[in-house]
C-alpha cells in the first residue's frame, strides 16, 4: 500500500496545524514524523485516520482519495499513546473488537485472537482486563488489537512515551522487527529523536505545520538542509557567515547556492567534525582558539572554544574528541581548529 | 495533543442519524419540559379581558397575598442559614476532627433522604404537637405548629442535602496549605478564616442555593405544621385543589418560579465556578485528634444526630401505638391498612418508582449521551433544557402538566390519570440532578475510546453499546436508584397528578395526617422508609457482587 499527501491543510480557527503538506510514502517502510510539540505531526496522523476532517488536499492510499471514507471504513491500525484499551474488556476482547465490528464469526475471532497474542508474548495474558496488565503489556496488546484486523496501514501516535526508559527500548525493537516481518506500511509520530533515528527507515521532520526534511537518517545527520533539522536531530555549531563570506573571521570556500545568486547566510558543522590540535602541532591555515570549558563524558570530551578573529557575538565553537582525557586542560589554555570545508553545511541561504 | 478536542461539525455521511437521534431525545425533552411550562406560563396571563398582567397586578396587590410571599421568605432565608450552619459544623466534625463513629454520623446524617419529604412535620407534630409526647408527658403547653414548626421542620429536611455538598467541599484539603499557615503563626481561628473557609466557599455557596430551593417549594412540612401561617407552596395547594382557581394557583407557581430559578442557577454558575483546591502535588490533611475541640464537636454532632433520629423514631413509634395519644399501647393494626384505597397507595408509589428508574435510566443515557458525546449544534439547547427542571418547583411542573395534558386533543391525554404520567411526571422533574452525574461520569470516559472504536471499523452503535455503555453502567445503576427513591418520598409534583384510583404513598400520609389518622399516616411513612432502604440496600450488594465498589447510591 503506498500513501500520497497532497496538499493537506487543516485549520484549527486561527492556528493553521497543517499548511499544505505533500509526502509520499512507499510499500512496507516505517516512516516516522518527527518535530518539537505543536508542528502539526499529530494533527497529520489523525487527518490520514479520518479523526480529523483536512480543510483542503487529499489523501490517497493506491490512488484512491480517502477523504470521504470515515476512520472505521479505512481499516488502518491506530495505536494511542495512551494505549486507550477498553478498561471493561480484557486483553483478549480488546484484540477481538475490531473482529466483532466486522462480524467475522465467533471461531475465527478466537483463532486470530489467539495468534496475535502468540505474536505478542502474551498468550497466558488473555483474561486479564489492561488494569491488571503493565504498560508495556498494555501497548502490546493495543498493538495486536491495531493489526488483528490486517491493517492497510499501521499508524502509531507517539506509542512508547507513555512507558519507562527500559520498557521503551525493549519495545523500540520489538515493534521494529514485527512491522518488519509483517511488512506493513507504518507510520509512527514522535518527538523523540533517537527512537525516530532507531526505528524509522525515514524520517519527516516537521515544523508548524510544515514538512521541513524528508530523509534517512543518515541523510538528516550528514545533509540537514534547514537549521531547524540540524539542530533537531543531534547537535550542531551554527556558525554566521559575514556578507564578505567569512567564517569565524576567516574566508572560506563555501558551497554553491542552489538557486543562482544565492549565499550562504548560516553554516554548520558537527561538534566531532571539529579538528583539534595542540597550538604547536598546528597545520598551516589552522584557527587560533581558546579553551572555555573543558566537559568529560566518559567515552567522549566536549571542548566548548572561543576562536580567535570571530566576530562578537558568534556562540563559540564546540569540539567533540573521541577517547581523550581533559586532565591539565585549563580555561584559557591555546588550541588549533579547523573547520573542513567538506564537513560544512549551509543551513540558511540570503 | 490539545488541539485534537476541537471536534468541528460532524462529516457529512454521519448528518442524517445524527439529526435522527437529536430529534428523538430532543422531542420527550420538549413535550414534558417545556411544552408544560410554556403552557402553564401562557395560562398565568389568561384574563376576562383577554390576555395581560392582570392576574399578576391583581395578585401583587392583594395584601393577604404579599403577607403569604413575607411569609415564605422569611421561613427560607432563616430555615436556609440555620440547616447550612448545621450542616458545616456536621460535616467539619466529620471531615476534620477526630470524632467517634464517624460512618455511623454520616449515615445518620442522610437519615431524612429516606423519609416522605413531610415526615419532619409528622415526627415534630407527634413530639411536640398538642397530643404530642412532651405536652402530653410533662403538660408543658409548647406551641409548635406555625412559623418555628416550619422552620424546624424545614432545617432538618433540607439538612442531608447540605451535608452532602459540604462534606464534600471539606472531604479535600491540601495539608501544606495547614502546614505553611500554622509555620506562619496562625492560631486556629485565623487557620479556619483565613484557610479552610475560603477553600470551601463555593460548597457554601451551593448549599445556600439548594437549601432555598428546597425550602421555598416544599408544601408538605408546612401543610401539616404550619397551621394558619401560609406560604407560597401551600399558597398554590389551596387555590388550586381547595378553591379550583387555576389562574391564581398557576401565577403564584410562577411568582413561585422567580426565586427557585435564580437559586438553581446561582448554584450552577458557582458550581462552574469551582477549581480544584488540590493539585497533584497535594498532601491530603492527617486529623490529629484534640480532646478539647472533638468533646465539643461530638457534643454539637450527637445533638444534631439526636435530633434526626428522634424524629424517625417518633414516627415509627406512633406507627405501632394503639390509637395516638389516647391508648398508648402497642398495636400491629395500622399495618393493615384498613383505610380508604388500603396498601394499593404504597404499591402504586413502588409501581411508579420502578417506572420511574426505567424510563429515567433511559431517558438520562439518552439525554446526556446526546450532549457529552454527539456533539453538535443542538448538544447546547438540549444542555438547557436538561437542567432546566433544576429551577422548576415540582408543584409548577405538577401544574403545567394538568393544564397541558389534560386535554382530550392532547395524545398524553391517553396516559393522563395514570401511574405512567406520575412516572414520566417524576423523571422530569428529577431530570436535572441525574442528568449532571450521568454527564459527569460520561466526560470521564476518555473520547480516545471512541477514537480507538472508530479505527477498529467499529460504528457509533458498536462503541455505544460495547464500550460507553458497559463503563457506564454502575452509573445508571445509582440514576435508577435515585430515580426510585424520589418517586417514593416525593409530594410537590405529584399532588396534582393523583386520582383516586392512582394514589401514591407520600400523598397518602398527607392525606391522613390532615384527617388525624396520625397512626396510619405514620405506618405508611415507615413503610416508605422501609421501601426505600430496602432498595438501597439490595442495589448496594447487588453491586458489590458484581465488583463494583466504589458506586454512590445516596445523592
Amino acid at each position: 500500500m503506498t500513501l500520497a499527501i497532497r496538499g493537506v491543510v487543516k485549520r484549527f480557527g486561527a492556528l493553521t496545524a497543517l499548511d499544505a503538506v505533500d509526502l509520499d510514502i512507499e510499500q512496507g517502510e516505517l516512516v516516522c514524523f518527527l518535530g518539537p510539540s505543536g508542528c502539526g505531526k499529530t494533527t497529520l496522523l489523525r487527518v490520514i485516520a479520518g479523526l480529523e476532517t483536512a480543510d483542503a488536499g487529499a489523501v490517497l492510499l493506491d490512488g484512491a482519495d480517502l477523504i470521504a471514507t470515515p476512520a472505521r471504513l479505512r481499516n488502518f491500525g491506530v495505536v494511542f499513546q495512551s494505549y486507550s484499551l477498553f478498561p471493561n474488556r480484557d486483553a483478549g476482547e480488546n484484540i477481538a473488537y475490531g473482529l466483532e465490528c466486522r462480524r467475522w464469526a465467533k471461531d475465527r475471532i478466537r483463532a486470530r485472537v489467539a495468534e496475535m497474542l502468540q505474536l505478542i508474548g502474551l498468550a497466558d495474558h488473555a483474561g486479564k482486563l489492561p488494569s491488571q496488565l503493565s504498560g508495556g503489556q498494555q501497548q502490546r496488546v493495543a498493538l495486536a488489537r491495531a493489526l488483528a484486523v490486517d491493517p492497510a496501514l499501521l499508524l502509531l501516535d507517539e506509542p512508547l512515551s507513555a512507558l519507562d526508559a527500559k520498557v521503551r527500548e525493549g519495545l523500540r525493537f520489538e515493534i521494529r522487527a514485527l512491522q518488519q516481518r509483517l511488512g506493513i506500511t507504518t507510520i509512527m509520530v514522535t518527538h523523540d529523536q533517537e527512537e525516530a533515528l532507531t526505528m524509522a527507515d525515514r524520517i519527516v521532520v516537521m515544523r508548524a505545520g510544515r514538512i521541513e526534511q524528508v530523509g534517512t537518517a543518515a541523510e538528516l545527520y550528514d545533509h540537514p538542509e534547514t537549521r531547524f533539522v540540524a539542530e533537531f536531530v543531534g547537535r550542531i555549531n551554527v556558525l554566521p557567515v559575514a556578507p564578505d563570506g567569512g567564517v569565524c573571521g576567516r574566508l572560506m570556500a563555501l558551497p554553491e547556492g542552489r538557486l543562482a545568486g544565492r549565499r550562504p547566510a548560516l553554516v554548520g558543522i558537527r561538534p566531532e567534525a571539529v579538528r583539534v590540535h595542540a597550538p604547536e602541532a598546528a597545520p598551516a591555515g589552522a584557527l587560533g582558539a581558546q579553551l572555555e570549558q573543558a566537559i568529560f563524558l566518559g567515552n567522549l570530551t566536549q571542548l566548548v572554544l572561543r576562536v580567535e578573529g570571530a566576530p562578537e557575538g558568534d556562540p563559540p565553537l564546540l569540539a567533540e574528541l573521541h577517547g581523550l582525557r581533559p586532565d591539565g586542560f585549563a580555561p584559557g589554555a591555546p588550541f588549533a581548529v579547523e573547520l573542513p570545508p567538506a564537513a560544512l553545511r549551509v543551513l540558511e541561504w540570503r | 495533543m490539545a488541539l485534537s478536542g476541537a471536534v468541528a461539525r460532524p462529516p457529512r455521511h454521519d448528518r442524517l442519524p445524527i439529526a435522527l437521534v437529536t430529534l428523538a431525545v430532543a422531542a420527550p425533552l420538549l413535550l414534558f419540559i417545556l411544552y408544560p411550562l410554556a403552557f402553564i406560563l401562557g395560562r398565568s396571563f389568561v384574563t376576562e379581558t383577554g390576555l395581560g398582567f392582570a392576574n399578576y397586578a391583581r395578585m401583587l396587590g392583594n395584601e393577604r397575598f404579599l403577607g403569604i410571599l413575607a411569609n415564605s421568605f422569611a421561613v427560607t432565608l432563616v430555615s436556609t442559614v440555620l440547616a447550612v450552619v448545621l450542616a458545616y459544623l456536621f460535616a467539619y466534625a466529620i471531615q476534620r476532627t477526630a470524632i467517634p463513629w464517624k460512618g455511623f454520623f454520616r449515615l445518620v446524617a442522610i437519615v431524612p433522604l429516606f423519609a416522605p419529604s413531610l415526615v419532619q412535620a409528622q415526627g415534630l407534630v407527634l413530639l411536640f404537637g398538642r397530643n404530642g409526647l412532651i405536652n402530653r408527658t410533662f403538660d408543658a403547653g409548647i406551641e409548635i405548629y406555625g412559623y418555628w414548626g416550619i422552620v424546624i421542620a424545614m432545617v432538618l429536611y433540607v439538612f442531608p442535602y447540605a451535608f452532602l455538598i459540604l462534606s464534600a467541599a471539606l472531604a479535600v484539603a491540601d495539608a501544606r496549605i495547614y502546614e505553611s499557615a500554622e509555620m506562619l503563626g496562625a492560631g486556629g481561628a485565623r487557620v479556619f478564616r483565613t484557610v479552610t473557609l475560603p477553600a470551601t466557599r463555593y460548597g457554601l455557596a451551593a448549599a445556600i442555593f439548594v437549601c432555598f430551593t428546597l425550602v421555598i417549594t416544599d408544601f408538605g412540612n408546612p401543610m401539616v405544621i404550619g397551621a394558619d401561617y401560609g406560604v407560597l407552596a401551600t399558597e398554590v395547594y389551596n387555590q388550586v385543589i381547595g378553591q379550583a382557581n387555576f389562574e391564581r394557583g398557576t401565577v403564584i407557581g410562577m411568582i413561585l418560579l422567580v426565586p427557585a430559578a435564580i437559586a438553581a442557577f446561582g448554584e450552577k454558575y458557582i458550581s462552574a465556578r469551582q477549581f480544584a483546591v488540590v493539585g497533584e502535588q497535594s498532601r491530603p490533611l492527617a486529623i490529629q485528634p484534640s480532646p478539647g475541640r472533638d468533646a465539643v464537636f461530638t457534643a454539637v454532632v450527637v445533638a444534631i444526630a439526636l435530633a434526626i433520629l428522634a424524629i424517625v423514631a417518633i414516627v415509627v413509634f406512633a406507627s405501632f401505638v394503639d390509637l395516638w395519644p389516647y391508648r398508648m399501647n402497642l398495636s400491629l393494626r395500622h399495618y393493615a391498612f384498613d383505610v380508604q384505597n388500603g396498601i394499593e397507595p404504597l404499591w402504586n408509589s413502588i409501581l411508579i418508582g420502578l417506572m420511574a428508574a426505567a424510563i429515567g435510566v433511559v431517558a438520562i443515557t439518552a439525554s446526556s449521551y446526546m450532549v457529552e458525546k454527539l456533539k453538535s449544534a443542538a448538544s447546547r439547547p438540549l444542555y438547557f433544557v436538561s437542567i432546566l427542571p433544576a429551577a422548576v418547583p415540582g408543584m409548577v411542573l405538577g401544574l403545567g402538566y394538568i393544564l397541558a395534558f389534560n386535554n382530550p386533543a392532547n395524545p398524553v391525554y391517553l396516559i393522563y390519570g395514570t401511574l405512567l404520567i406520575i412516572a414520566i411526571c417524576n423523571v422530569y422533574h428529577y431530570h436535572a440532578q441525574a442528568f449532571l452525574i450521568s454527564s459527569t461520569s460520561l466526560k470521564q470516559i476518555s473520547p480516545t475510546f471512541d477514537e480507538a472504536s472508530a479505527t477498529l471499523g467499529g460504528s457509533r452503535f458498536d462503541t455505544f453499546r460495547k464500550v460507553t455503555l458497559p463503563l457506564l453502567a454502575p452509573t445508571l445503576v445509582g440514576i435508577a436508584v435515585f430515580f426510585f427513591m424520589r418517586s417514593m418520598v416525593t409530594l410537590s409534583a405529584v399532588i396534582f397528578l393523583i386520582t383516586p384510583s392512582t394514589q401514591v404513598a407520600a400523598v397518602s400520609v398527607l392525606l391522613l395526617e390532615d384527617r388525624g389518622a396520625t397512626n396510619q399516616a405514620a405506618a405508611f411513612s415507615v413503610c416508605i422508609m422501609a421501601v426505600v432502604v430496602a432498595a438501597l440496600l439490595l442495589t448496594h450488594m447487588a453491586l458489590r457482587l458484581a465488583g463494583f465498589r466504589n458506586v454512590s447510591l445516596i445523592r
